[in-house]
């Protein structure tokens, strides 16, 4: 071993302790010092990560470090799951980001867009949740990570509450690896309700003067979900969710999945599909999915973060949630997409854009988003060895052969085959093809969901089940008879529809005895939010934006 | 606003249908009302008659429409359209719904 490769990260990392050890008592370090502390430990060069998801956001630190000087700030290698902040933004404006390594920029979509026309946004790669945090302990190990905790105590342990997401990932790889961690609290109190980060992993820690920013991003409210919604609900129920038994599931966090929870209690206890589908969740805790849980359909939901209004509900419901010794809830984003990846039946997802090869994208030529957690459990997990009923019934239709998989989760993107102001959702190519867009991502275009990894495509017109195809031809085709009246629908030969019906392959409402005359908003189990907070005995107490009595 | 009448062949609606009329849908911004009756005098056939508040869509709705009496059993059916500037995709699940309603025995 060379001798410069011995302990110099460690030696490095006293250095950065010492240079700031001035300016804390113990670990804690007051507010107004924050900008000094940053200035001390951070050098340039250093891999930063920044703590933000799609929901929770360590945004003091990350303003803190905004305000500073360009001179303090060199040569960044950002590392972070989600680019949510203006303050995230303004680091690029300034041009002290050697490069950039994230999962997620939602909110800030266009602004990246922008940077990245500028030749002011260079990435790295952008990667899914446990991908970023696989390379924590590769390739990419913070030297400084910024983090949030809802408290802590004067010795640094800290309390993530509901909120626990991304922390231990970034907190575990930086701390054993000599690197420097720096928690932002909502609050110091002398004992915290329970440990979730031992301080044994913390350097420092500081009062923010505010607490961190949270978002509620899996609010649904059931007023907003049309009868489109609700015919595509019950053709997923009847085609999918009965025919396969899924016992297992991820839901993302649009309308179309909230109408299915809301169904559950109505539809499917009709079809008594109680007990046999929908048991085990991965999943934040949706407020859409309080009627089926107090109607008894739920075992277990595990989650990758919190909801905000949800934290009185999941504590009173330790049967289903998962919850600390100090009785309130636990999530954990690592985790979660673990279970998400290997141990679920189906994922649904809904996209932007759809190709004919099935291939999805939420990227356009003005908004680069990237992928978050979806395209993680929206695949193929060839890893997986156990079977389940659902796993083994679609590898029974998917492609035989003697390499084949014995089984294959159910990755179903379920869209209605236009967006509004009539946006079709079914193209010929995506707009993550771009050579712009490519360039910048080395020569791949950000592809949310890949087509060989579909199983179905659900839509107001029915259902196209890609895995028993076989063929790209016949994919197509069946893509295409499920596409409306969008260009690529009507491209479809009739005859094809037609044969690809015969077979199954195709489903239409009258095919799976679903009927249409009944789908409309009396159908669902809450038609507003005031309803759910009703079927949570007032346990739920939803967001300011939400209540309108 | 537009206005237009269509006829378009379609295979015999299975005779009685249980209603004597069904209505699927409301006027309303981004929805539309469709009415479905019986109508003896063309067994082969299915007379559309749309009213839309969004003009120079006339070719797209003519498209949907003979979709949809190629596809469905309306022959000796009429349908009265009223609409506010649906999506395509509500306009075919009206149209569904519409039917559904008149052939069920159910409300």
């Amino acid at each position: 071993m060379p001798a410069t490769q011995r302990d110099t990260r460690r030696r490095n990392k006293t250095a950065r302790i010492r240079r700031a050890s001035s300016l804390a008592q113990g670990k804690i370090v007051s507010h107004e010092k924050t900008a000094d502390l940053l200035r001390a430990i951070i050098e340039p060069g250093d891999i930063l990560c920044l703590e933000g998801d799609n929901q929770k956001q360590a945004d003091f630190l990350a303003g803190q470090l905004a305000s500073l000087d360009a001179n303090d700030l060199r040569d960044l290698h950002l590392v972070m799951s989600c680019i949510t902040l203006p303050s995230h933004i303004e680091l690029f404006k300034r041009g002290v980001v050697r490069q950039v390594d994230f999962c997620y920029a939602g909110p800030q979509g266009n602004a990246v867009a922008e940077l990245l026309a500028e030749g002011k946004f260079p990435i790295g790669a952008i990667h899914t949740y446990n991908e970023l945090y696989a390379r924590y302990y590769l390739d990419l190990t913070p030297r400084v990570a910024l983090i949030a905790a809802a408290k802590a105590d004067r010795d640094g342990n800290l309390f993530l509450a509901a909120n626990t997401e991304d922390t231990p990932a970034i907190v575990e790889p930086t701390a054993f690896y000599d690197g420097v961690v720096i928690a932002q609290v909502d609050e110091i109190v002398d004992s915290i309700p329970r440990v979730d980060i031992p301080s044994d992993q913390v350097d420092f820690v500081i009062g923010a003067p505010y607490p961190m920013h949270l978002t509620a991003l899996f609010t649904r409210d059931p007023a907003a979900i049309t009868d489109v919604q609700i015919l595509m609900a019950m053709i997923a129920i009847k085609g999918i969710y009965q025919k396969y038994e899924v016992a297992s599931l991820n839901h993302g966090v649009g309308f179309n999945t909230s109408a299915i929870e809301l169904l559950l209690p109505t539809y499917g206890e009709e079809l008594g599909l109680k007990g046999k589908i929908c048991k085990y969740w991965m999943v934040n805790p949706l407020p859409t999915m309080i009627p089926a849980i107090e109607s008894g359909w739920v075992e277990t939901v595990f989650s990758v973060g919190g909801e905000v209004g949800m934290e009185r509900y999941t504590a009173a419901r330790p049967d289903i949630y998962f919850t600390g010794r100090d009785g309130s809830f636990h999530s954990n984003r690592a985790m979660g997409q673990l279970a998400g990846h290997y141990a679920i039946d189906m994922f649904v997802g809904a996209s932007l854009q759809v190709d004919v090869h099935g291939n999805s994208s939420t990227v356009s030529k003005n908004r680069i988003t990237g992928f978050g957690g979806a395209p993680n459990m929206g695949c193929q997990p060839t890893g997986r060895r156990h079977p389940s009923a659902a796993w083994l019934k679609v590898g029974r239709e998917a492609k035989p052969g003697p390499g084949a998989l014995p089984g294959r989760k159910l990755v179903v993107q379920m869209v209605e085959t236009f967006q509004t102001g009539r946006v079709p959702t079914f193209v010929e190519s995506l707009d993550a093809q771009d050579p712009g867009i490519k360039a910048a991502m080395h020569g791949v275009a950000p592809v949310m969901i890949y087509g060989d990894d579909v199983t179905h495509v659900v839509t107001e017109e029915g259902i196209a089940n890609l895995a028993a195809c076989r063929n790209d031809e016949e994919r197509t085709a069946a893509i295409r008879g499920v596409a409306g009246y969008t260009p690529v629908g009507l491209a479809r030969s009739k005859a094809d529809t037609e044969a690809l019906r015969e077979r199954g392959i195709i489903q239409l409402p009258e095919d799976l005895g679903v009927s249409p005359a009944r789908a409309n908003r009396s159908l669902l189990a809450a038609q507003e939010i005031k309803d759910l907070v009703r079927w949570s005995g007032g346990l739920y107490d939803p967001p300011a934006k939400f209540v309108d009595w | 606003m537009e206005t237009f009448q269509q006829t378009f062949p379609s295979k015999s609606l299975a005779w009685p249908p249980a209603k004597s009329w069904a209505l699927a849908g409301v006027v309303g911004s981004g929805n539309l009302e469709v009415l479905i009756e019986p109508d003896p005098s063309s067994p082969g056939g299915v007379g559309f008659s749309v009213e839309s508040s969004i003009p120079g869509y006339k070719d797209s709705w003519l498209a949907a429409l003979e979709d949809f009496a190629d596809h469905y059993a309306v022959g000796g059916t009429k349908i009265t359209i009223h609409d506010q500037g649906a999506a395509p995709v509500v306009i075919k699940m009206r149209l569904r719904q519409a039917l559904d309603l008149l052939i069920s025995p159910t409300p």
